[in-house]
Formats: C-alpha cells, sequence, structure tokens
C-alpha cells in the first residue's frame, strides 16, 4: 500500500511553537496580575473573622475570667485589623478544631496547628508564623552550630521526647558524646547553664520560655528540627485563605510578628 | 506517514514499528511498579524474652506493603514480646458472601508465625452484605444486625479453622458498650450475648483449642441511658447476669492510665489504670476466667488533655507491667496499645505508638525492651535536676 504522506513545514512548525510559548506567558502573566479585591462582606460573609482557639495552651492562647489571651489572640486581632474587620474568637478543644471549620462555625483556625498532608484537600495553610521545632542550645562562647560539634562533650536533653530520640539519631552518625537525660525540658537547659553539659537539645518554645527567666544567660541557639506552625483555611474559600495569608505577610514583613512572638515568648 | 521538512525529515513507514516497539516496551515496563524490598521467609525464630506477661497491640491489616509488616513484627520479636493482638476484620476478608481472600490475615499470620510470636486475633467490620440494605437503613462497619450473628459466625469458624495451631486466642468484637463500636444503636449487653452464643460453639467445633474472648470494653463512665455508651463496669455486671458466662473462655480489658500513675487505687468513678481490677472482681463474682489485658498505655502527646510528659510515659509504662507481673497474676497478657501506626494521624493517637510510621523506634521502645529482655535498667530513668 501506498503511504500517504503530511508535510509540515519547518516554518509552520516554529509558528506553531512561537504561538504555544506566548499563550503559555500570558497564562502566567495572568496570574501575576493584582486582581481588584473583592468586597469584605463577600470575603467575610459574617461581617467578622471567627477565629478558632484552644484557649488551654499558654502561652498561645488562654481564657481569662472575661477575655483570651495569648500569643495567637494578638496575631488573629492584628491580621483581623491589618483586613481591616473585626475578630471574634471561638474557643474550642483541641480535638474539635477542625471539626469547627468543617462545620463553619469558623473561618480560621489558629492553634498552634502543623501541616497535616492528609488534609490539604479540605484545608488550605498559610505560611508559618512560628516555628517550633529542635534548637541545639549551647553557651555564646561555645557556639555550637553543629552536631558534628558534640563529639567529645555533653548533651542534655528530656528523656523520652523527640530531643531524646534525635540524640540517638546522632549517636549513631558521629563520634561519641556523652548524654545527660532529664526529666523536664527545663532541667535539660539547667545543666547547660549550671555547666552539667556544655549543650542541650530542646524545642523552642521550652528555650524562649526558659530564657525569658534566664534573660542574662548569653546562649547561641542552632535550629535542628523543623515544626512550622501555620493558620488553617477551609479549601473551598480561597479568598479569605488569601487574605489571611496576605496579611500575614505584611506582620512578618513589617516585624510586628517578631514584636509578638518577643512579647510572648 | 509523517514527514518533516529539513534536518529532522522523518517517516512513519520507516520508524513507525520503532514507535510501536518502543511503545510495547514503555507499556510493559509500566506495569512494573515500585516495590519495597522483598519479604522473604528467613528462618523460623524464637523470641527471647524475661517478661512472657507483655504484649503489643499491632496495626497491620491496613498496611500496604508486606515488608513493613515484617519489620514491624522483626522489632516486635526484638523487643522482647512473644505475643501480639491483631485486627481481623470481617469486611476485608469475605467482601463477598461466601468468597473469601485470605491473604491479606494470611501475609500477617505468616511472618508473626515466622517470628515465633503468638497471635490473638480481634474479629470485628462487618461487609456491606450482611447489613441493612443501605436504601432503608444507615449502617456503619460495626453495624451487626442480629439476622447476621449466624453468618459472622460462620466466618468466625472458618478462620479458627484455618489458622488453627498458630491462632488460638479469638476475641469476639471490640467495646460494645460503646455506641460507636455497636453501630450507633443504643448498647444491648443481651445482644452481645446472642453474639458470644453464636459464635462459641461454632468456633470451638472448628478449633477445640481456641479460646474465645469476650470483647475488651472501654473504659466509660457513661451513667445508663446515655447515647453514647455505658459505664463498663455496669455493662459487664450486665453481661454476666445475662448468662455470658457459657459463652467465652476468657476475658479482654482495655485499661488506660491516662494522667495516674499506675499505683493508684481504682474507683468506681475514676478511670485509671487499675480499674481492670474492678473489672475482675466483677468477672470473679459470676465465673472464675483468666483475663486478658489487650490494650493499655499511657499518651505523651503535648496537646492532649489526657496525656503525660513523655518522661512520666515511659516510667508509668514499666510501673505497670511490673503491677500486672506482681499483683495481677490473672492477667495472662498485657498488651500495649500500641505497635506502629501505617500512616501519622497528625494527632494524639499517634503518641500512644512505640514505633513511628517511618521505622523511628521511640525512647519508650528502647525502654520496654530493656525492660521485657531483661537487659537491666536503673531504676532511676533519667537524672535528677541539676542544682543551683
Amino acid at each position: 500500500m501506498a503511504a500517504r504522506t503530511c508535510r509540515v513545514s519547518s516554518i509552520r512548525l516554529a509558528l506553531i511553537l512561537t504561538a504555544a510559548i506566548w499563550l503559555l506567558s500570558m497564562v502566567l502573566y495572568w496570574n501575576t496580575l493584582q486582581r481588584p479585591a473583592l468586597p469584605l462582606k463577600e470575603v467575610f460573609p459574617y461581617g467578622e473573622l471567627r477565629i478558632a482557639i484552644d484557649a488551654s495552651n499558654p502561652p498561645f492562647a488562654v481564657a481569662t475570667a472575661d477575655d483570651f489571651v495569648g500569643l495567637e489572640v494578638d496575631l488573629g486581632r492584628m491580621l483581623a485589623t491589618e483586613i481591616g474587620i473585626s475578630a471574634r474568637f471561638v474557643n474550642m478543644t483541641f480535638d474539635s478544631l477542625y471539626d469547627s471549620l468543617k462545620a463553619d462555625q469558623v473561618d480560621i483556625v489558629i492553634a498552634t496547628l502543623s501541616i497535616d498532608p492528609l488534609r490539604t484537600r479540605e484545608v488550605r495553610y498559610t505560611r508559618p508564623y512560628f516555628n517550633a521545632g529542635l534548637v541545639l542550645v549551647s553557651p555564646a562562647h561555645m557556639g555550637f552550630s553543629h552536631m558534628r560539634q558534640l563529639s567529645g562533650y555533653t548533651l542534655s536533653y528530656e528523656f523520652g521526647s523527640s530531643a531524646d530520640s534525635q540524640s540517638r539519631v546522632w549517636l549513631r552518625r558521629i563520634p561519641s558524646f556523652e548524654v545527660r537525660p532529664y526529666e523536664l525540658p527545663q532541667h535539660a537547659l539547667d545543666a547547660v547553664r549550671l555547666n552539667d553539659a556544655e549543650a542541650a537539645l530542646v524545642d523552642r518554645v521550652s528555650t524562649r520560655l526558659y530564657l525569658r527567666q534566664h534573660s542574662d544567660w548569653s546562649v547561641h541557639l542552632e535550629d535542628v528540627t523543623y515544626v512550622p506552625y501555620v493558620i488553617a483555611a477551609r479549601f473551598d474559600r480561597e479568598l479569605l485563605w488569601e487574605a489571611v495569608d496576605k496579611a500575614l505577610q505584611v506582620l512578618i514583613e513589617d516585624g510586628r510578628l517578631t514584636e509578638m512572638i518577643n512579647k510572648w515568648l | 506517514m509523517f514527514v518533516a521538512d529539513s534536518w529532522f525529515r522523518i517517516t512513519l513507514s520507516r520508524y513507525g514499528r520503532w514507535y510501536l516497539r518502543a511503545f510495547a516496551v514503555w507499556l510493559l515496563f509500566g506495569q512494573i511498579t515500585a516495590t519495597g524490598p522483598r519479604a522473604t521467609l528467613g528462618p523460623p525464630q524464637t523470641v527471647e524474652t524475661a517478661k512472657s506477661q507483655v504484649c503489643v497491640h499491632t496495626r497491620l491489616i491496613d498496611e500496604v506493603w508486606e515488608w513493613k509488616i515484617q519489620r514491624s513484627l522483626q522489632y516486635v520479636r526484638e523487643m522482647g514480646v512473644d505475643t501480639i493482638v491483631e485486627f481481623f476484620p470481617w469486611a476485608y476478608i469475605e467482601g463477598t458472601q461466601g468468597r473469601y481472600d485470605w491473604e491479606p490475615a494470611d501475609r500477617i499470620v505468616r511472618h508473626a508465625h515466622n517470628q515465633g510470636l503468638q497471635i490473638i486475633a480481634r474479629m470485628g467490620f462487618v461487609p456491606a452484605w450482611a447489613r441493612p440494605d443501605v436504601d432503608d437503613q444507615f449502617s456503619t462497619l460495626n453495624y451487626l444486625p442480629e439476622s447476621s450473628f449466624e453468618d459472622f459466625a460462620d466466618f468466625v469458624a472458618d478462620f479458627a479453622l484455618r489458622y488453627a495451631g498458630v491462632i488460638d486466642h479469638i476475641i469476639i468484637w471490640n467495646e460494645p458498650n460503646l455506641a460507636f463500636e455497636w453501630g450507633y444503636r443504643p448498647v444491648d449487653p443481651e445482644g452481645y450475648v446472642r453474639l458470644l452464643q453464636a459464635v462459641y460453639e461454632r468456633a470451638h467445633a472448628a478449633n477445640p483449642a481456641i479460646l474465645i474472648l469476650a470483647a475488651a470494653l472501654a473504659p466509660t463512665l457513661e451513667p445508663p441511658g446515655s447515647p453514647n455508651g455505658l459505664d463498663d463496669l455496669l455493662y459487664l455486671k450486665a453481661l454476666m447476669e445475662a448468662g455470658a458466662a457459657d459463652y467465652f473462655d476468657a476475658l479482654a480489658i482495655h485499661t488506660y492510665g491516662f494522667t495516674e500513675a499506675p499505683e493508684v487505687e481504682p474507683a468506681e468513678d475514676l478511670l485509671n489504670y487499675r480499674r481492670a481490677e474492678l473489672l475482675y472482681e466483677i468477672l470473679q463474682q459470676y465465673d472464675h476466667k483468666p483475663v486478658y489485658i489487650t490494650e493499655t498505655g499511657w499518651n505523651d502527646h503535648p496537646r492532649w488533655t489526657k496525656a503525660v510528659r513523655p518522661a512520666q510515659r515511659i516510667r508509668y509504662t514499666l510501673d505497670a507491667l511490673d503491677w500486672a507481673i506482681h499483683h495481677w497474676a490473672w492477667a495472662e497478657k498485657v498488651c500495649l496499645w500500641a505497635l506502629r501506626f501505617p500512616a501519622p494521624t497528625q494527632s494524639y493517637p499517634d503518641n500512644f505508638t512505640l514505633i513511628t510510621p517511618e521505622f523511628q523506634l521511640r525512647p519508650i521502645y528502647y525502654a520496654l525492651q530493656n525492660y521485657a529482655r531483661g537487659w537491666g535498667m536503673d531504676r532511676d530513668l533519667w537524672l535528677p535536676a541539676p542544682a543551683e
């Protein structure tokens, strides 16, 4: 059978490719354009930013006799101010936070949440507002910045904690160092401050709270693990999520978030 | 035929067959999916343990990869634990009436046996065909209508026969004193006795060595009439009053410490570790049967209100096992909840486990290994607080 031949000129091919590239760049450019903001009433139909918190978790959120206080309460208020509406806090137990979002009882959740990959079809997460991971704490003059520097020294940590797990990993990877397990993270930090150990591996929240009580102690902090705290919004409320995320970005960039963290931690 | 001008002139007549061959090869290789390490059975293992009462609850049935099942069971053996509790859902095995897919159960049993482990099997989860028609009535996987008791008994008997000699302990159902576990219906101790009755003779006929364990009850203080469930002590009394003793050989118990130390005295209005003693006392008032603690433990999630600090969790767990060994001769096994989950829950249940889904051994695993294998451990797990 005679073969049917279809000829495509190289010029035509080049034209098609050019058109495709042009179309693609237009799509990309369109996505970067600032679209006119929707009226707040449409993004926040309840006329306020309803925020779920867990007010049993100091210093992030605590219930007083007639109000809520804490880092996340301040953050929620500041986000609402930045957006231009009022904030209303709804106290939830830890187990009910995502359900309250799902049931539309609240618009966002600010409650030391980490990203849950299994929920990303239902929930959008903002950029992080705090890293609660482990930090390596050492006296300023020692300034440990890498696990290898621990060799031959002593590391303190909270027995049974994630710091304990991490130190066991390090013990398998680097030349030996001595370990000193304690019941509480505060004791592990005491050990460094009182020269029983050269470094402590402790979570960032415990470390910051401890350092508030020992402000004259000069230390070097080195991030070891990354546990970001993020704000959650419903997946189908993209504009709301975008508004909250942008407001958070502003707070990060102008330093107000850092001020807030320094106030509470 | 396709031809392009200039330097990339191509004709289908010339290269078409190669395209087809390449496509066939691509299709063929596409069928080869990524696999984990092979889970070939090695030589049979034996468990070295100094504390044969210690046991652990696994969650293997939902594990996709066979090598992860094998790895999990290797860790059980290396921990010095010779018995596991595992869930074998009826709905997974007999999804269609009369047609069994034993493979999910077989691979667990195969590897557990190879590691020298005994299995206490928990039965539950009702297949759709054994539940009311979805158009007639809402039902969940825990909804077992009385009309399907015989079908369930058939399954349990077939299971008992298939694994005779490897699995000689079967728990019938889970926490039937909770409405959720009873298919979101009011709890019904008499109904549960009828379920035991349906199963008991059939299972023993299939495997005369089988021990039928009455389901562990959820530790709860729910009062009579609560839509959520019923106090476990009240439920057990009702069960025994309804004549359950004739239809089970041993009682499974769930007892959790929550925020209390294991030595704390039990009380009827308190949920703590030694609540198991109250359940045992009730059992003894009616019949002398052994007990298997099939779930226990402490949790160290930083946000759960019923959790403790990580160090406390380890201390309490070891003390609880010691307590059982020295005071609970009637407890055949004390099983910790839980070895490992196939995937993280991203919530407090993760902090009941001994191993992460990525197979990182938590510090509590090492402490339990030292304990169960008798490797010796200082009474003081941690150092005293540094002095100023």
